[in-house]
């Protein structure tokens, strides 16, 4: 029951303080890697705090014992208390139905995000192959189209893409920066934690802080590849590219935000190359993202793990007494349960 | 399947190519190296079905021409990748968003300080 409350408390307190607080942070610009980790972990221990809160609902705890005949029957006794008076049976049918609706709508929604990103993929792989032609000079498909625009068809058989739009804006350098921004993206695997975020963020749409999990996992994974660029090209030719690229990309239906761009963003931050965190702080960070994804699982399974500290065998010298009591017969049976 | 799709796309190719529509015999003809005449053919009808070609009848064939043109389906196969309003499943985002007009003046003159500065060093 304790641990119950504590998880989703844990849970509640994720979603409507961490997110925000994360969202808020300066320092993910500087370290995008180790806040990568910080939102999936959020996101990902919430998800998993509500689901074990309900199993902990289901299952009453129970102090673990070597002795399996001792174990069963202080399960069944507790089982029995708690199913005893209806409140309990309430609860635990409510944990129970928790715990099943998480688990099945979170697998549901990330078998549905990563096949449908498949099948896109594959669609659009065969319409590149009719209208694109590959550039072996370029190691990307370059398809006539005015419209500068540069992107990378993750999975299977990568693929970066190129429009005769960009190659005409873009100078030799920047052409490079490009191709190895988005070489970072496919080496990464950038597509798998974008789809892991977004498929949380499909599944729980009403929680705003899993839309903003998936939001800033897609924009801090830009910022890696811009880093990976620059640890190849000159970054001031990164900075060039994006905005030689932003400022012709074509004016999105849904209109300009107030205020800079994202893009713009990138460039500023590329202009102005903040030191990277420093390697205690990112120490710490990592800690404390461990810490994140620690707690749920260690709440759970918090009575097992109280179990293995204590010493619940006979010692030595008591072990001879000890069979000598187990094979007196049933006596014996209690005897050791008392004894632990 | 690859193999398919290579043909598919030499197809199209032809067909986007020429001045005006083709008999299933010219594009077999230009066809680099050689297919069976039938092997084209059938490609070109499930083309056809797919929606990608239409056709007249000449004589006892038909003329096949392309429904867009090479620059319209790449207009289209583009939109569908980078289109904003869709949550992009297929792509990772573009490398680069809209900046807008004030913005690009303002970053351009930020750029061009800082090479210079760079170059002074």
């Amino acid at each position: 029951m304790i641990a119950a409350a504590a998880l989703l408390g844990y849970a509640g307190l994720l979603l409507a303080a961490g997110a925000p607080a994360l969202a808020r942070a300066r320092w993910p610009d500087r370290a995008p890697r180790l806040a990568v980790a910080a939102w999936l972990a959020l996101a990902g221990s919430a998800a998993a705090s509500v689901t074990l809160g309900g199993l902990a609902l289901v299952v009453p705890t129970v102090r673990v014992s070597a002795d399996l005949a001792d174990l069963l029957t202080a399960c069944v006794m507790a089982l029995r208390a708690q199913y005893a008076h209806p409140g309990g049976a309430a609860l635990a049918g409510a944990g129970a139905v928790l715990a099943l609706a998480v688990t099945a709508r979170v697998s549901w929604c990330t078998a549905r995000t990563l096949t449908a990103g498949a099948l896109a993929r594959r669609r659009h792989r065969r319409g590149l192959g009719l209208a694109g032609h590959p550039d072996p000079r370029l190691g990307a498909v370059v398809i006539d189209h005015h419209e500068p625009a540069a992107y990378c068809l993750p999975g299977g058989r990568r693929q970066v893409v190129l429009t005769t739009g960009a190659i005409a804006a873009l100078d030799h350098a920047q052409l490079a920066a490009v191709l190895a921004h988005e070489r970072a993206h496919q080496r990464g695997r950038h597509h798998l934690l974008v789809s892991l975020a977004g498929a949380l963020a499909a599944a729980f749409p009403r929680i705003p802080a899993f839309r903003q999990a998936h939001e800033q996992v897609a924009r801090l994974a830009e910022l890696l590849a811009d880093d990976a660029a620059t640890a190849a090209c000159p970054r001031l030719a990164v900075a060039g590219a994006l905005l030689a690229l932003g400022a012709a990309a074509p004016v999105p239906a849904a209109g300009l935000g107030a205020g800079g761009s994202a893009t713009g963003a990138r460039v500023r931050r590329l202009i102005a190359a903040p030191r990277p965190l420093s390697r205690a702080a990112s120490a710490a960070g990592m800690l404390t993202v461990a810490a994140l994804v620690a707690f749920p699982l260690l709440t759970a399974a918090g009575p097992a793990l109280a179990a293995r500290g204590e010493n619940y065998c006979p010692h030595a010298a008591a072990a001879a007494p000890a069979a000598a009591a187990r094979s007196a017969g049933t006596a014996g049976w209690c005897g050791l349960s008392a004894g632990c | 399947m690859r193999g398919f799709g290579e043909l598919e796309a030499a197809i199209m190719d032809r067909i986007w190519s020429a001045d005006g529509p083709l008999l299933v015999r010219e594009v077999h003809a230009t066809l680099r190296p050689e297919r069976a005449y039938n092997t084209v053919l059938t490609v070109v009808e499930i083309l056809y079905r797919k929606g990608w070609l239409t056709r007249e009848k000449e004589g006892r064939a038909y003329r096949y021409r392309a429904t867009a043109t090479r620059e319209d389906y790449a207009a289209g196969l583009m939109g569908e990748a980078l289109d904003a309003s869709t949550d992009r499943a297929a792509t990772l985002r573009r490398f680069a968003e809209r900046i807008g007009p004030d913005e690009a003046g303002q970053l351009h003159e930020a750029l061009e300080q800082a090479r210079r500065a760079g170059e002074r060093r």
